[in-house]
């Protein structure tokens, strides 16, 4: 019973303003920015990196974390969850990850996070200091079931520091893309069960929707910017939509389109879209890259690569067509970041980079896409990402490899902040352990 | 001899009774099946069979004549597996608590069937084992006439739905009542693996459920016929087993027709009938170019399905199927010739094929990956008599058999070939080549080995 | 899509379901019968049984014949120098559902009555991809939506053989069994209480119903077990009895009854856990596993004691309800508490790196390099009662080997090589090589069709009407 209370208040962020100073000394410091450093040291002065180096001189009462046989890295990202949208997978009370809509802009994923989820100290724990949490459709890959079927604009997601009391706290960039769902036509449903799925639709039925998606979607762009017209001229009777206005950004430039486009085609179609209207897009979950590498890479439009343990997608495909999608993407000179698309599995993000280092990535370039490459693509990059001076000083402190499972996260450190590395997991496990 | 008039022969046709006297065909290339070709032969049809056929043989005083130049006379094709002759193809399926339900009407029925979902095996579900083909054959089936222009006068016709579906008959596809269609029942029955789709159904909703169930019945036709034998020494003093006509429909068939699509359904379908210790016939067999080892080392006998497999018609050009689909597709046709390399017994039928020119392009493509055009014709006619244990009476030119014939200006199976006439019972049909039209709202006969 | 046990897999609903085909141009896996030796040199061992070594395996009929550090080499032997590489033993799948035309009857709520056997379908592509994540032995399990389930058929992964030749022949056959929410759903699938409204289903809706179903499956057994002793002894007594009616689906719980039949079983909570060893200790039996066994942690003592083994995931949870207390320490504490315990796929992906899997304990509780390996060799070989033929690189075994690049705990380590009896089942050097070639011969099939069609069009049906 002490040990669970204790474990409690473990668990609570700890805010003492003097812990986000410190000196990290005499570890490997993988900058990710530049070369890693061999017996090198991190400052950290409010929260903030303020120095880099092999040899730093710290002021006088600067705590002192010894490094020796560790190695510090910047905090990684998982550029796509559903953290604190979703509790309990097959529990619907506890998701709130897709909405009833099918044009839905005005949603705000950073509302609905729950700090208090389970699954950000789990997450955390294993070195993932922020991640995107992002609104999605059941009807375009956001999962069986789970209400909201087939929005194509899903809503804001928000990129969010694991942790702080509240949403507020954690928020690093309240909207950082549009969640979207390029319409497509679904693929052949085959067998289920061993039965035919039941309403299966022709692939004319199927083309026909897809149309007609299409033609809703290009309206509702039509719509927003006739409202941002009115807008700008200020015109009599003028009144606030609450969905065309979350467009303005978009519309803008300012913000991305987070285009969920899997198959070649949609991603074609994702990027003629783009071509349109004028926006700016990030291809998300892509499962292929076909002949789309030179496309994206001369439009400089960048990729969250979803799930690289992932099955191919025809049984034709090579075994490791998964595996090696990251490194078509790094050859073709896409920029990506790795997103889990979950919740469960997000701790497991640093294992998808690795399977693609063993079929061919780069391990930097591996490195990079869960760190430096998502602060890039969501625009936090003089914030986050890199251990370099003037950044948050979100750091983990490994005792090895951070894409090698047995390797251990020592230390996490949030804006400074050191975080406590405890979770519901932790404590069952000792609980457990120590049955009589 | 008198030389009746064409007129008099057209007439002839619209009765369904052999006429009296006979029918000389009369210098015409004759190919018996059975035996060598004769290059100008004569075959005489009298009471409904084969009176005499030979290069000798002299034309009765009082037959009816007709000139064979130019023409080829060869036994009328046998579908070997078919619903011809179901004009409503069978009765829907029952989905269970069949034993002792009411029977059910030869009528097409709803998709879903009304029974409660069966519980298990004992409810003997999707189950007509006791339907007869030769009970529900119609003459007025509209198809018949477009198949007998195809050259088909015989068919080996099954109810066919449900697990169970019902015994087959093998039926001449003319006759002026249902009864007089009839060569001979006891043709097997027809087995097809439906389930109930999805969760929360009735039993079974897979396949292993099916195989399952299908076990079981054997199993308890097995002890059903132990219990009615004990019952009928020991009436006395014994509980009555309780009548089962699923399991008396199962014991009336020696035969069974099992679906195989893919070498693996061969496989395990041919374990399977030699664990059920029956007589198994495989239908199918899109992919018996691979599986001509199996079939060969079970001494199995397989029918083709002439239905080739084709590209979905309404699909994505963005996805391509696999390479072993496109395999299938490819090699499917060359399933009767390796199976004739192999020295496998196989007939070929038509899958619900029922228009002359596709029926001979898809012979034909058999013909086209290597199967011998003599071989072809074997495999719709002596060749599926023969499995069935009639080719004492049909499938070949014989003295005695069945008049039974085709008659054609070319060879069969060529694109050009006409077919002028078709003697079915000895009564001669002048082909029309369209089909009639479909009845709006008409329910389209499904047909044996589709979809599977 | 499985609807097999658990796992939400993201995005799965909606891609292209892979038929289950196989491949055309696959690399020779057909070494003829009569094989010279095989001798694997240069490599790192990894035997788990009999610690690591630098040396040589080899391979002679299908069994490793010699394992050292030095080995002579026969003359007539084929050599795969393995520098750098390392040996493993084939990992085993103690969960899975690949290769099998169909996984659940989830019609009934027993359906001992069928079987994964009848159903093996050797096309399935995800075999092939399974042994390229270096898998030989499966255990293929039927699905989880019945209390007691169908039976379970072990499989080696040998690719191109047909159905029958991939049985795991002297594998012992199984069952499977399933606890808590799958079971109860399939009677309560809106998730209404019974009796509120219009809910009808199948019974059990609860996992007190789960229990009463399994109770009086084999109180059902016992009496049909019981007729058929009173039939042989009658008919020894040289009396002619009526045989009692055969009932499949009653024969498969006589043999777990007669322990000629493993139990595996789907499970959860550690309330329903421990309900399962109570009601087999009742009636006499064994559990052999617990499957998924996500709260094992919590009774592991108790399973310990009755004698199961525990095939769990490495880090599942939170995807269900019953999956909450999930932790990734699991098989840690498990193993640390006496517990058998092996790490399980149920899944066509995560059994292509069940490598990956097992590191993963490494860093949840700490085991070490070969407990680590243990889970997805030798404790799976042993909890499936095949441990005498497989799951280790011992002298007289199977000769299933697995060549990784690099240590197979390791997330940069891939497959290069798998044998299966001796056999190479699958080289990473031929898969590469041989993709274009698989490629212009598809290109070939299609513009062939294409040209096919043409010529062929039907003239039947959909003319248009006159």
């Amino acid at each position: 019973m002490k040990s669970l209370l204790v474990g409690f208040l473990l668990i609570l962020p700890l805010a003492a303003a003097d812990d986000d100073s410190f000196l990290i000394r005499g570890a490997t410091v993988h900058p990710v920015a530049s070369a890693e450093i061999q017996n090198g040291s991190v400052l950290v002065q409010n929260g903030k990196i303020v120095g880099i180096g092999r040899n730093i001189a710290a002021p006088k009462g600067t705590r002192i974390v010894e490094g020796k046989g560790l190695h510090v890295y910047p905090g990684m990202i998982d550029s796509a969850t559903e953290m604190g949208l979703s509790e309990i997978g097959a529990v619907r009370e506890s998701v709130d990850v897709g909405e009833i809509g099918k044009f839905d802009p005005q949603l705000r994923a950073e509302i609905a996070i729950n700090p208090s989820s389970e699954h950000i100290p789990v997450t955390r724990a294993n070195g993932i200091t922020s991640v995107i949490a992002m609104p999605m459709s059941a009807g375009g890959g956001g999962g069986f079931g789970r209400g909201g079927g087939g929005s194509i604009i899903t809503g804001q997601a928000a990129l969010v520091h694991l942790d702080g009391w509240t949403w507020e706290e954690m928020e690093i960039k309240k909207s950082a893309g549009m969640g979207m769902r390029f319409p497509i036509i679904p693929p052949p449903p085959g067998r289920f069960f061993g039965a035919d799925f039941p309403g299966a639709k022709t692939f004319t039925e199927s083309k026909k929707d897809y149309e007609t998606e299409l033609r809703e979607l290009k309206e509702f762009f039509e719509n927003a910017r006739r409202y941002q017209k009115a807008k700008a001229a200020k015109e009599k009777g003028f009144q606030t939509d609450l969905k065309y206005e979350a467009m303005l950004p978009v519309l803008e430039g300012k913000e991305p389109l987070i285009v969920m486009a899997s198959r070649e085609r949609a991603i074609r179609d994702a990027v003629q879209f783009a071509d349109q209207q004028k926006v700016r897009v990030i291809i998300a979950d892509p499962r292929e890259l076909g002949k789309m590498g030179t496309e994206l890479k001369s439009r400089n439009i960048p990729a969250i690569l979803g799930p690289t343990l992932a099955l191919p997608l025809h049984e034709d495909d090579p075994y490791d067509a998964a595996y090696t999608l990251p490194d078509q993407f790094y050859k073709a000179g896409v920029k990506f970041a790795f997103g889990s698309f979950d919740n469960q599995f997000a701790r497991d993000l640093p294992y998808q980079a690795a399977m693609a280092v063993a079929f061919g990535l780069p391990v930097d370039e591996a490195v990079k896409a869960v760190t430096l490459n998502a602060a890039q693509i969501w625009g936090v990059a003089d914030r986050i990402g890199s251990i370099e001076e003037g950044k948050s000083a979100d750091l983990m402190v490994t005792d090895g490899d951070p894409l090698e499972a047995k390797t251990q996260v020592k230390l996490l450190y949030i804006k400074g902040k050191t975080v406590d590395l405890d979770n519901r997991h932790k404590r069952l496990y000792e609980k457990y352990l120590n049955r009589p | 001899m008198k030389r009746l008039p064409i007129l008099v022969l057209l007439m002839a046709s619209a009765l369904f009774a052999a006429p009296p006297g006979a029918i000389a065909i009369h210098n015409a290339r004759v190919i018996p099946v059975s035996g060598p070709a004769i290059a100008k032969g004569t075959v005489v049809l009298r009471n409904g069979l084969i009176e005499a056929v030979g290069a000798d043989v002299t034309v009765p005083a009082d037959a009816w004549v007709i000139e064979g130049d130019g023409l080829t006379v060869y036994p009328g094709l046998i579908d070997a597996l078919s619903t011809f002759g179901l004009p409503d193809a069978a009765p829907a399926p029952s989905g269970g608590g069949a034993r002792g339900a009411t029977p059910q009407p030869a009528t097409p029925a709803p998709a879903q069937p009304a029974a409660p979902p069966a519980r298990g095996p004992e409810d003997r579900p999707f189950t007509t084992s006791w339907l007869k083909a030769a009970d529900l054959v119609k003459p007025t089936d509209r198809r018949l006439e477009s198949v007998r222009a195809e050259g088909y006068t015989t068919a080996v016709t099954f109810p066919n739905h449900g697990i169970f579906a019902g015994q087959g008959a093998i039926v001449n596809l003319a006759g002026e009542t249902s009864g007089a269609m009839v060569v001979a029942e006891g043709a097997g029955q027809y087995l097809t693996f439906t389930t109930t789709p999805g969760f929360g159904g009735g039993f079974p909703n897979s396949l292993m459920g099916v195989l399952a169930y299908v076990r079981q019945v054997y199993l308890d036709a097995d002890h059903y016929k132990q219990a009615k034998q004990f019952y009928a020494a020991h009436s006395r003093g014994t509980p009555r087993p309780e009548f089962d006509r699923a399991l008396e429909g199962v014991l009336e068939s020696s035969r069974v027709l099992l679906p195989a699509t893919r070498r693996v359904e061969v496989d395990r379908l041919l374990r399977f009938a030699n664990e059920l210790h029956v007589e198994a016939l495989l239908y199918g067999l899109p992919e018996g170019y691979r599986s001509a080892d199996l079939l060969k080392n079970a001494a199995a006998t397989a029918l083709v399905s002439l239905k080739w497999p084709e590209k979905a018609k309404d699909s994505d050009p963005e996805e391509p199927d696999s390479i072993r689909v496109l395999e299938v597709r490819d090699h499917a046709p060359s399933t009767p010739a390796v199976l004739a390399r192999s020295g496998v017994r196989f007939a070929l039928y038509s899958g619900g094929i029922d228009r002359r020119a596709d029926l001979f392009k898809a012979v034909k493509r058999a013909i086209d990956a290597g199967l011998a055009p003599e071989d072809a014709l074997r495999a719709m006619t002596l060749t599926p008599a023969e499995i069935y244990g009639v080719a004492d009476r049909l499938g070949s030119i014989e003295k005695g058999k069945i008049a039974n014939l085709v008659v054609t200006k070319g060879d069969l199976f060529v694109d050009k070939t006409e077919v002028k006439y078709v003697f079915v019972d000895g009564v001669k049909f002048e082909p029309v080549e369209e089909p009639p039209p479909a009845k709006p709202g008409a329910p389209e006969a499904s047909n044996p080995g589709e979809n599977q | 899509m499985k609807f097999a046990c658990c796992r939400r897999s993201w995005a799965s609903f909606w891609l292209a379901p892979l038929t289950s085909r196989r491949l055309v141009l696959l690399f020779a896996t057909s070494l003829a019968a009569a094989t010279p030796p095989i001798v694997i040199q240069n490599a790192t061992i990894l035997t788990v049984t009999k610690g690591t070594l630098n040396g040589s395996v080899l391979i002679r009929d299908g069994k490793i014949a010699e394992v050292g550090e030095k080995i002579m080499v026969p003359a007539d032997a084929k050599v795969i120098d393995a520098s750098g590489q390392f040996v493993m033993p084939g990992i085993i799948d103690c969960h899975s559902h690949i290769a099998a035309d169909s996984i659940n009857e989830g019609s009934v709520s027993v359906s001992s009555m069928v079987g994964i056997e009848d159903v093996l379908n050797p096309d399935d592509i995800s075999i092939y991809r399974a042994v390229a994540g270096g898998v030989t032995t499966a255990n293929i399990l039927h699905g989880s939506a019945n209390s007691i389930g169908g039976k379970c058929t072990v499989i080696k992964l040998r690719w191109g053989k047909d159905a029958h030749d991939m049985i795991f022949q002297g594998a012992l056959p199984g069952i499977k069994f399933a606890l808590g929410e799958n079971p109860k759903r399939a009677g309560n699938p809106t998730g209404q209480r019974i009796g509120a409204g219009n809910v009808q289903g199948r019974y059990p809706a609860t996992r007190m119903g789960v229990e009463d179903v399994i109770r009086e499956a084999f109180n059902e057994a016992k009496v049909y077990q019981q007729s058929w002793k009173d039939y042989n002894e009658k008919i020894a007594q040289g009396e002619q009895p009526a045989a009692p009616r055969r009932d499949l689906k009653l024969e498969p719980l006589v043999e777990v009854l007669e322990g000629k039949r493993l139990v595996h079983a789907h499970c959860y909570r550690a309330d329903e856990i421990l309900m399962l060893l109570r009601v087999a200790d009742d009636y006499g039996f064994k559990i052999r596993t617990l499957q998924h066994v996500l709260e094992g942690y919590k009774v592991a003592k108790e399973i310990a004691a009755h004698g199961a083994g525990a095939s769990t995931f490495s880090d599942w949870w939170a995807y269900k309800l019953e999956a909450f207390d999930a932790i990734p320490y699991n098989a840690a504490i498990m193993t640390r508490k006496g517990v058998l315990v092996s790490l399980n796929s149920d899944s066509d992906e995560l059994m292509r790196h069940l490598n990956d899997e097992a590191a993963k304990t490494m860093k949840y509780g700490g085991l070490n390099e070969t407990e680590a390996l243990s889970l997805v060799t030798i404790n799976p070989a042993k909890q499936l009662m095949i441990d005498n033929r497989v799951g280790s690189i011992e002298v007289g075994k199977d000769a299933d080997l697995t060549i990784f690049d690099k240590h197979p705990l390791s997330n940069y380590a891939k497959v290069e090589k798998v044998f299966i009896d001796g056999q190479l089942y699958f080289d990473r050097a031929s898969d590469l090589a041989d993709r274009p070639e698989r490629e212009t011969e598809k290109k070939k099939l299609m513009d062939k069709e294409k040209e096919e069609q043409k010529k062929n069009a039907p003239v039947g049906r959909g003319r248009p009407a006159a």
